[in-house]
């Protein structure tokens, strides 16, 4: 099948089978390795992207069904080369650990932001309770999306 | 499998007739694609896409009763102005399924049709009596979502028929109401049992009260049982107490003494005291 | 004040910029062109013998390469401490996540295909799948020599004295269940021929020297011939030694096989079904104890499960064997622990490495203790607990600096511990649904590998022509933060921003083998391999210095990008640090060179269990405070505290993260983590019904560090890996048992446990994936 898509606002035109998963047509047909596989049934977040405005898992969502949507992975959240508030943040609060969550983690903390600027410490939770990480007990990632709120006010 | 994204309405239930059984819905696939990787057999060959038909994700009142599209997300739920004034139960059940991501594609009508018993949505819609409108190449019909499961994982759809509306009344501003659920985690959980209920209480007591749980009988239902006994009473702890109690032993008259019965017994009983409790804003 | 420019700070860590912008690459985000996929065919039944294995159908399937059982490896195909890991299974299978044959095929749905139609014909074997049956005389037989991997000992005193003189005993089982590491990431690899006759294999290894041996052993080449390469890794909290190995050298067989590159991928599910996991442990704890609260003596029965293969179990229960006492005084101690083979999943080493099990057992003893002659748990530890010159149940008399005492009196006011404990306690009420309750825990914990092994890391510190600094070490980051650690050091002695350190990824060719990255071991002792290296090069620099400057007197300083001689308490600068690199270069002398570090002052009798098991150790305190619910069981934890006394904290941030995240891990295990097998099929192979903590589980922490610095630590630091984790669970336990007054055995403190004092099974198959099962 054909679909149209737009990834980091930038267009593609592909040709795939329709039972291809959008986490893979990421990863293995455009490049954007950013996203990364976890468990592959929707329950660790680190797949997570951006489409149509709203997080999803990649790896729950067809491609097909794509087709049509925009998209922000990890690899667009930088404006030529000015890394997010969001990102600046989980650096200077060592919210990064191993990393491997931190992508969908990124993602869904700018999510949050971007849809409630001066959000609690719960609602900070909340918004990333979909994105299971091993390493940090998620403090200094809370800590780290409530700076970014704060400095954008 | 073959994809197919039909326009409309009238296209899916083509769709369905003419693949004579070896088709399936599929809205927001988290529950489907999660298939795919355990029980692939129980798919079927083709893939009707309802997720981006327009009219299927429509929230809105349409003679004082309140529509809702088998494709709206849970997310629309929870942020939906007409679910959140007219009938907040189900928002805040809609609002503790999985995680914000499965919120944004997970489907109403998914979770009604997936028919697991943990469903978080069902106990609510049970309460709000919500009427199901099923569709076919035969026609129409409206069935109440009492009569809607068979056991779990399984409805009464035909291969040709499938979910084109969910239909609920208005709840009334005065309605006390509560959903509550019980995960081994506080996000991202599978329901261990979940409860909802609706009452409508003057003067303390307790007109008309609606309650249902999931995870405790073989298939949904309202504790008829429970009910009964709570009408006409006076609001308290105590006969809330005893409403648990009777739940407790219809699950046990029903399914038996099981695996799961010395924890369920009393955690049952508890919580169906708890949610009676949260409805009235008892502290419990 | 600090003394040091770059240690003790927060910096950031040189390696997040990658990690924020989706730039670093883990081991399944490498491709290369012509790259074939592996796939593997599990064992169907957990004990079998292999009576025949049929490939015809699977390797005439179009798209399929090659298919390999164990006949096909060319070199060994068993490894391990007792090598008995097999890479392929061969006589028999001994459990479910025995690979019997790998598939390589141009894409994963074929490969996956193919598994599909391997056929194999089995002669079933009776199982065993608890160690406490699998050490019966009579007990099926994994191996030969019988099913105990190891028994330790610990004898001290007189134990039928001690328990004479006791006014009163205390016994116990405490059960711990399997624990799965979960890091994010699951194991991948790819492998592939290199134009020299050799390999290359890129892949999340936390132990890659092993990793490396076991690749050349099978593939029969000689380990120079065999490139390892490190990825960045996606966590490993002791998980990717055998496990990642097994992974990688599937694929360079097929690699080998093929003559083309192999990309193996494990998903979750082949995560969870072929690891190995944390031990379960049986403890029989009894100890007699005196009214004035002193223990007379403890006696210690302690069996772990080491499922099918012997990984670290003879090590992790050596640490538990040491540490089965926990930091109290105690004269006469029996201790035995043993582990043995079962049909199960086997188990290795896992963050901790046989203490949080221990600690569960002892604090819940602990405060037990307490409460049979009316002491606080705080009273009852201040009382026993070690203090400076102490020796412990090993006859090891603790030099360094003990901290005990500190840690536990710091938390305790802190958090108003005996306040909240009293006032928690008198409030145990029938009828309330919801009740708080505060708990506390403490442990020491042994630094490094101790008598265990070999333990001497190399690192190389390599200032190029333009003053900007390669670093390599053989200790590797899994998230932990060695990258940064390692570079802050190097930057510390050799006085440059961190900006300038560039620490590279290890590879198996370029620094000597340094042994794992375990045992909380990277800072203290590939830390301290740094340093020497960084010291080996500064000398090279001041010699150069002194020649060139004609500087005979004085100390050289290096500090600020800059070289400065002290005289008399006065410094003047005398070049940039750029110019003496320059100045070397053109003397012919090459900023280059390594360091070792090796503490070989550890000692161990195995038959008395009597010695200097660990050069030093380090002391910890937690407290938690939970909600429980009566109505359901649900727990809750509301605060945490986490005291530490890491000897010298490198970078602020980052043991405050080693805290936080031990915290959330012990969380787990206290409440909510099971890795369930029935009959030896794994039934929790994904996170659906594998829980381990939201950030929604998660209160608020607080953490304090404690510094005394340490004689044998690079800037007297030490360790803080897995103290963080080891007791949480203790100190979540006992929080529970300050709420209800029931006292939790078995680990996790779940709904069925908390209501019921016990666990529910049900042993049928789950209807569909979006309802789970319910254990």
């Amino acid at each position: 099948m054909k679909i149209n898509l737009t990834v980091n606002h930038k267009n593609y035109s592909l040709q795939i089978n329709s039972d291809l998963l959008l986490v893979d047509l990421l990863r293995d047909h455009i490049g954007l390795t950013g996203t990364k596989k976890g468990c592959e049934i929707g329950e660790c977040g680190a797949c997570t992207v951006i489409m149509n405005g709203k997080t999803v898992n990649s790896c729950l969502v067809l491609a097909v069904q794509a087709d049509g949507a925009e998209i922000t992975t990890i690899e667009g959240v930088a404006n030529n080369g000015d890394l997010h508030p969001v990102q600046q943040a989980f650096l200077e609060h060592d919210a990064v650990h191993c990393g491997f969550c931190t992508p969908g983690m990124v993602l869904s903390a700018i999510n949050l932001l971007n849809h409630n600027p001066n959000p609690t410490e719960f609602e900070i939770r909340e918004a990333i309770a979909g994105n299971l990480c091993r390493c940090t007990g998620y403090q200094q990632i809370v800590e780290a999306i409530q700076s970014a709120a704060d400095k954008s006010k | 499998m073959q994809y197919h994204k039909p326009k409309n309405i009238s296209e899916v239930t083509e769709l369905l007739d003419t693949f004579n059984g070896s088709a399936q819905i599929i809205a927001g696939g988290t529950d489907m694609l999660v298939e795919t990787r355990y029980h692939q057999q129980n798919l079927k060959e083709h893939w009707i896409d309802i997720s981006e038909i327009d009219e299927l994700k429509q929230i809105h009142v349409i003679d004082g009763q309140i529509s809702i599209g088998p494709a709206a997300t849970h997310s629309d739920i929870t942020g939906n102005d007409v679910i959140k004034q007219h009938a907040p139960l189900l928002a805040e059940a809609c609002r503790v399924i999985g995680s914000l991501q499965i919120r944004n594609r997970g489907t109403i009508g998914g979770n009604v049709c997936n028919a697991s018993p943990c469903a978080d949505s069902i106990p609510a819609l049970i309460v709000l009596d919500a009427q199901l409108v099923i569709d076919s190449a035969e026609g129409e019909q409206v069935k109440p979502i009492s009569e809607f499961f068979i056991k779990p994982y399984k409805t009464i759809l035909t291969p040709g028929s499938w979910l084109k509306n969910i239909r609920i009344h208005k709840m009334d501003t005065e309605d006390k109401f509560a959903f509550l659920k019980l995960g081994r985690r506080n996000a991202l959980a599978i329901s261990r049992m979940n409860f909802a209920v609706v009452m409508k209480i003057s003067n303390h007591i307790i007109d008309s009260v609606r309650l249902a749980p999931g995870s405790v009988y073989p298939i949904w239902r309202r504790v008829t049982e429970a009910e009964e006994f709570l009408q006409g009473k006076k609001a308290s702890e105590t006969m809330f107490k005893e409403a648990g109690k009777i739940v407790a032993d219809s699950m046990i008259k029903t399914s038996g003494r099981r695996w799961s019965t010395p924890y369920k017994e009393p955690a049952v009983a508890n919580l169906t005291e708890r949610v009676l409790c949260k409805a009235v804003k008892f502290d419990c | 004040m600090n003394k040091h420019q770059i240690i003790g700070s927060r910096q950031k860590r040189v390696d997040a910029l990658g990690k924020v912008t989706g730039a670093a690459k883990y081991a399944a985000d490498y491709n290369i062109p012509f790259q074939l996929y592996g796939a593997v065919k599990y064992a169907e039944y957990p004990h079998a013998i292999i009576k025949k294995i049929v490939t015809a159908e699977a390797e005439k399937l179009a798209g399929v390469t090659t298919v390999l059982t164990c006949k096909d490896v060319p070199g060994k195909n068993h490894f391990g401490l007792i090598p008995n890991i097999r890479i392929l299974a061969d006589d028999r299978t001994r459990y479910l996540g025995d690979v019997v044959a790998i598939v390589a095929a141009e894409n994963i749905k074929t490969a996956n295909q193919a598994v599909e139609m391997i056929q194999i014909e089995y002669e079933e074997l009776p199982a065993v799948f608890d160690p406490e049956e699998a050490l019966k005389p009579n007990a099926v037989k994994l191996y030969d020599e019988g099913n105990q991997i190891v028994h330790h000992k610990v004898r001290k005193g007189n134990i039928t004295e001690g328990f004479r003189q006791a006014d009163f005993i205390i016994e116990n089982k405490f059960t711990t269940q399997a624990i799965e590491h979960a890091y994010l990431e699951p194991e991948a690899a790819l492998a592939m021929p290199d134009e020299h006759d050799g390999f290359k294999i890129i892949g999340c290894m936390q132990n890659f020297y092993t990793s490396h041996k076991v690749i050349a052993g099978a593939l029969d080449k000689p380990l120079s011939k065999v490139q390892i390469i490190q990825s960045t890794m996606g966590g490993s909290f002791g998980g990717k030694d055998e496990s990642a190995t097994l992974v990688a050298v599937r694929a360079a067989l097929l690699a080998q096989k093929t003559g083309r590159p192999v990309k193996m991928v494990n998903s979750r599910e082949d995560s969870f079904i072929q690891s190995y996991k944390r031990h379960p442990y049986k403890m029989y704890y009894k100890w007699g104890c005196k009214k004035d609260g002193t223990i007379a003596a403890m006696e210690m029965k302690i069996i772990a499960d080491g499922g099918a293969y012997c990984s670290m179990s003879p090590f992790v229960t050596w640490r538990s064997v040491v540490q089965a006492t926990g930091p109290y005084y105690c004269a006469n101690v029996k201790t035995d622990v043993y582990a043995a083979y079962t049909n199960n999943n086997f188990t290795g080493a896992m963050r901790g490495f046989g203490s949080p099990q221990v600690n569960f057992a002892i604090e819940s003893m602990m405060d037990e203790l307490a409460e049979k002659v009316g002491k606080s748990p705080l009273e009852i530890r201040l009382q026993n607990g070690f203090e400076q010159n102490a020796v412990t149940a090993t006859g090891q008399k603790l030099d360094h600096y003990v901290s005990l005492k500190d840690v536990l009196q710091t938390s305790a006011n802190e958090s108003s511990f005996e306040t909240c404990w009293k006032e928690n306690k008198s409030k145990q009420k029938i009828g309330k649904k919801i009740v708080r309750g505060i708990g506390l825990a403490c442990a020491y914990r042994g630094v490094s590998l101790g008598a265990e092994g070999v333990d001497a890391p190399s690192s190389i510190v390599y200032v190029q022509p333009d003053g900007s600094v390669s670093l390599a070490s053989g200790i590797i980051d899994m998230g932990q933060g060695a990258r940064t650690a390692m570079a802050q050091i190097a930057a510390e002695v050799l006085g440059l921003p961190l900006t300038r350190v560039h620490f590279q990824e290890p590879d198996s060719g370029r620094v000597a083998d340094s042994g794992a990255t375990v045992a909380s071991r990277g800072t203290i002792m590939g830390g301290g391999a740094m340093k020497i290296a960084a010291e080996n090069v500064r000398k090279i620099m001041e010699n150069t210095a002194r020649e060139k400057f004609k500087l005979s007197k004085g100390d050289i300083v290096f500090k600020n990008e800059n070289i400065f001689i002290r005289k008399n308490k006065s410094e003047k600068k005398i070049c940039s640090f750029d110019t003496l690199v320059e100045a070397c270069y053109q003397a012919g002398r090459p900023l280059f060179a390594s360091g070792v570090r090796n503490i070989a002052v550890t000692s161990w009798d195995e038959e008395t269990g009597q010695g200097n098991a660990y050069f030093t150790f380090v002391y910890g305190t937690n407290i938690a405070e939970v909600e429980v619910d009566l109505a359901s069981g649900k727990v809750n934890v509301t605060r945490f505290l986490s005291t530490h006394d890491v000897g010298k904290a490198v970078n602020k941030s980052m043991v405050e993260g080693q805290i936080y995240g031990g915290v959330a891990m012990g969380m787990g295990y206290g409440v909510m983590e099971n890795f369930i097998q029935e009959s030896g099929k794994a039934k929790t192979i994904n996170f659906d019904e594998y829980y381990i903590p939201t950030a929604l589980d998660m209160p608020k922490m607080k953490s304090i560090i404690v510094e005394n610095e340490d004689k044998f630590g690079p800037f007297g630091a030490k360790s803080i890996g897995e103290p963080a984790l080891e007791i949480a669970a203790p100190a979540i336990a006992n929080a529970i048992y300050n709420a209800t007054g029931k006292r939790i055995y078995n680990l996790p403190a779940n709904l069925e446990e908390i209501l019921l004092g016990r666990k529910l099974r049900r042993d049928v198959e789950r209807g569909s994936v979006s309802c789970k099962i319910e254990v």
